[in-house]
């Protein structure tokens, strides 16, 4: 007997028109509003008609030949591209895929983050501003609060105040052998790091164990910082 | 844990005759040696820093009525190599397949210690864990359940202090119980990717690492398989592989976090803490000791006790009594007194006791002059390395360092390279590429006086004012930052980042220094003195035949012309390739004559400090960096220090700064 809750699956148009949205959104940013143009990119991707549902919707609208999204379609827009593109930097920074299955499971995953987990995960990787392939990632309800306090829950190393502590959230270095050294000196996800000092080199203490390390690579461990 | 079923080269059990074989294995800094050396009564070096062993060290220790061979080794962090001394290790492990492995450990980083035990379980080879330097640990209120935890290791484990010689006697009679560790389950992922990769390269016990390691993409492993069969490792690399994409995460993380949970578990287990401290001064200079101006004024503290330590007081007084006093008004009339009674033939006389004596010479200058110095040379360096202030001085110089390439962990080789430029060039090994340990030989060969050489020169600019010591040290420094540079945007390759552990700070033991002047002393005294004798001895018979005179006008072009020396000093860089100190001390008995300015004195110091490796150092630097290499770097210091020094006769001149 199946004892778990129903999972609720978007059905495959909704999927469509958020996919289209998001093209819609990328042609707006580099500054191309022409109809023809998205036609022929979306009819290579999803279905053509596609199009024509999303003015029938009303969340496009076309104004001699130039595209605009309506209000509740823009807000549309945005979100799908916004989970899009967290979900490409939570691939790249924590998860060190590879940029082939970056895009296939950040396609997937733009469509079923809820918007909770969105917010988690921006919180989670400090808010950032920009996907891995440089463009920008529309800012959340979170971001701009995160602005207003001026303050993030995830921060990295070097940016701790000396003498407070924090947990190491995520290492992102590109190399594999530095990763693994940092790991074996105990500087493992999860693990309660404190900051000694920050110059001439940035001390910290993991455990029982006292690191030296470059700024360079303290820039990139995230740290959660703790309460003080 | 899995039954010993397929051993393909097991060693024939309980060798009575040919002892079996006990591997130290452990983190670096926990204290391997100090147990190497209770263990087998013979002496490795120890110090309070990470990487003094580099190289794999036999000794032969009676154990429980049996004759063991114990191997020291150089530190891991993990059993995945990351630089040559882990790699060294790694292989030991897999090719000789010891009898006993016995994990040392760190009492007070437990759940680290426990990561490497399960790497170790999954080795296979029976194993014994101590928990060596407890009394840190229990001062800083770690209490461990030593039984609990051997039970949940399936193996003995000891509480030790090496150095105090607590618990070696438990220890050594654990051995016979020696077992393998209880072996980690991880995550269903990696588990059947492990039986996926069966039938693995034939490793026998160690199949279950094997298949870890190429998961992980460490293929080394297979050229540390003596038994295996070429072509089975073949396909189980390319299995390997294969699984290797079928991964999300990397395996190697998905190894790293199973033996992280589980080392946490069983650290909550056994492990209790309560509030302790260290002595608060203690505490105080270990937070002070890596910070901006505290940190740079005790660097240059040290630096000034060093000076006063050894060319004040030693250079210049012990100098003086061992060679004016003790040598100048007894030892060497007497042995003038007693070689023309006794020996009739005055070719001998002049040969012992003469100008370029044995007596009069070689061993003035390597008994009177050198060993004093080394002395006191060797006891401020045993107290600096033993103290864990090293690895500080890495912290506060890793930006300084970038500038010629390296990072800060190159402080210690460097450093190391004050006391001998030969042991030095050893301990590069520790440096994480290749093109940084080809760039600290070379430094090391040029810009860094030995112990010996150093104390003389400091003798030497003891005797005369500031400013020459100013332009001696600005040239020197100069020129190897000069050259650090160039050759670092020259080399091809890129610098490793800076990862240092820093080791508590703590006080030296007397006794393990003592013992450390005396083990480097006698080997200062058993190479240097037949060194120097057979330099004097040759020096003596090319004065004889008057190749010397013809030597001293050949080279006059460089050394009167060029760097506008006397010409007898000649000889002195001709005594420098046999070894650095040699060159420096002959300057040191010309300078005493007054037979050179304060310029002259400034530029053949200059000259003689950039000069040539000794003999031993380049034999090491051709066994570590090869032939090529260690040519290469010797002709290109040689050039360097001849022009540097001519630029610098040049400049004084020209400026009438001395």
């Amino acid at each position: 007997m199946y004892m778990g809750a129903m999972c609720r699956i978007k059905p495959a148009e909704v999927e469509e028109e958020e996919e289209a949205l998001g093209v819609v959104w990328h042609y707006r940013e580099v500054g191309d509003h022409g109809e023809a143009g998205i036609r022929q990119t979306l009819s290579k991707g999803v279905s053509p008609e596609v199009f024509d549902r999303l003015q029938v919707k009303g969340y496009l609208r076309i104004e001699a030949g130039k595209v605009g999204f309506s209000d509740e379609g823009e807000r549309l827009a945005r979100d799908v591209t916004r989970r899009h593109r967290l979900a490409e930097r939570l691939l790249v920074d924590m998860l060190d895929l590879g940029a082939d299955s970056i895009d296939e499971n950040a396609c997937r995953w733009e469509h079923i983050l809820s918007p909770e987990a969105t917010t988690a995960i921006c919180t989670l990787l400090g808010h950032p501003r920009h996907c891995p392939h440089g463009t920008a990632i529309p800012p959340g309800e979170c971001c701009t609060k995160w602005t207003q306090q001026a303050e993030s829950v995830i921060t990295s190393l070097d940016k701790l105040a000396p003498g407070s502590s924090g947990k190491v959230a995520y290492l992102a270095l590109a190399e594999k052998s530095v990763m693994q050294k940092l790991l074996s000196l105990g500087l493992t996800p999860g693990s309660t790091v404190s900051l000694q000092q920050k110059a001439p080199s940035i001390v910290v203490q993991a455990g029982e164990t006292v690191i030296a390390l470059e700024a360079e690579l303290a820039r990139h461990i995230s740290v959660r910082k703790n309460p003080d | 844990m899995t039954s010993s079923g397929h051993c393909g080269h097991a060693e024939p059990e309980s060798a009575e005759i040919a002892a079996g074989r006990i591997a130290l294995v452990g983190h670096p800094n926990v204290g391997k040696s100090v147990v190497f050396n209770r263990l087998t009564g013979s002496y490795v070096t120890v110090s309070n820093y990470p990487g003094t062993t580099v190289d794999v060290t036999r000794g032969i220790g009676r154990l429980q009525g049996r004759s063991w061979q114990v191997i020291d080794t150089p530190g891991v962090r993990s059993l995945t190599p990351q630089s040559e001394d882990e790699l060294a290790s790694r292989d030991l492990l897999l090719r000789e397949r010891p009898d006993v492995v016995i994990q040392v450990a760190d009492a007070k980083n437990l759940k680290q210690t426990l990561m490497l035990t399960a790497a170790l379980a999954d080795l296979g080879l029976p194993m014994v864990l101590a928990l060596n330097m407890s009394d840190e640990a229990e001062s800083r209120g770690y209490h461990c359940d030593v039984r609990r935890l051997s039970g949940i290791l399936g193996i003995p484990v000891v509480q030790t202090v090496a150095t105090a010689g607590a618990g070696l006697e438990e220890l050594k009679a654990c051995l016979s119980h020696a077992a393998r560790a209880n072996r980690v389950e991880y995550c269903a992922e990696i588990e059947s990717a492990l039986r996926r990769l069966k039938p693995a390269p034939a490793s026998g016990e160690s199949d279950r690492f094997v298949g870890l390691a190429l998961l992980s993409g460490d293929e080394g492993v297979c050229g540390c398989l003596p038994h295996a069969d070429p072509e089975k490792t073949g396909g189980a690399l390319v299995r390997a592989q294969e699984l290797r994409r079928d991964f999300v995460r990397p395996p190697e993380f998905l190894v790293h976090a199973g033996r992280e949970a589980w080392a946490m578990e069983v650290v909550g287990e056994v492990q209790t803490r309560s509030r302790a401290g260290r002595p608060g001064w203690l505490q105080t200079l270990d937070k002070w000791s890596m910070r901006g101006l505290p940190g740079y004024a005790l660097a240059a503290g040290t630096l000034l006790v060093m000076y006063y330590f050894v060319g004040v007081l030693a250079a210049g007084h012990g100098v003086d009594f061992m060679e004016n006093t003790l040598f100048g008004e007894y030892l060497n009339p007497t042995a003038v007194r007693w070689v023309r009674a006794a020996v009739p033939s005055p070719f001998l006389q002049d040969m012992l006791v003469g100008e370029y004596g044995i007596v009069t010479m070689a061993l003035t200058y390597a008994l009177a002059i050198v060993f004093p110095i080394v002395t006191a040379f060797f006891l401020f360096f045993g107290c600096l390395e033993d103290s864990g202030y090293l690895p500080r001085l890495s912290a506060m110089l890793d930006k300084a360092f970038r500038l010629v390439g390296l990072n800060g962990k190159a402080v210690i080789p460097m450093v190391l390279g004050l006391g001998c430029d030969t042991m030095a060039t050893l301990s590069t090994r520790i440096l994480d590429s290749r093109k940084e340990r080809l760039l600290a030989t070379m430094l090391l060969t040029l810009g860094i006086p030995c112990s010996a050489q150093l104390g003389v020169i400091m003798g030497i600019l003891a005797k005369h004012g500031l400013r020459e010591w100013a332009v001696w040290l600005a040239a020197v420094g100069g020129t190897t930052l000069a050259a650090g540079w160039a050759a670092s945007k020259l080399l091809p390759g890129a610098r490793s980042p800076f990862i240092m552990e820093i080791p508590p700070l703590r006080i030296p033991e007397p006794g393990n220094i003592l013992l450390k002047i005396k083990i480097r002393l006698v080997w200062y005294l058993k190479e240097a003195v037949p060194l120097f004798m057979l330099g004097t001895l040759a020096l003596f018979l090319f004065d004889r035949i008057g190749v010397l005179k013809r030597v001293e006008v050949l080279l006059a072009p460089v050394t009167t012309t060029l760097l506008g020396l006397p010409s007898e000093t000649a000889w002195c860089f001709i005594l420098g390739f046999l070894r650095r100190d040699y060159g420096a001390a002959g300057l040191f008995t010309l300078a005493e004559k007054g037979a050179l300015d304060s310029r002259q004195i400034v530029v053949s110091l200059v000259a003689i400090t950039l000069f040539m490796p000794c003999l031993a150092q380049f034999l090491v630097m051709v066994k570590e960096r090869g032939a090529r290499a260690a040519c290469f770097i010797s002709a290109f210091v040689f050039a360097t220090a001849f022009a540097v020094g001519a630029a610098l006769n040049q400049f004084l001149a020209f400026t009438n700064l001395l």
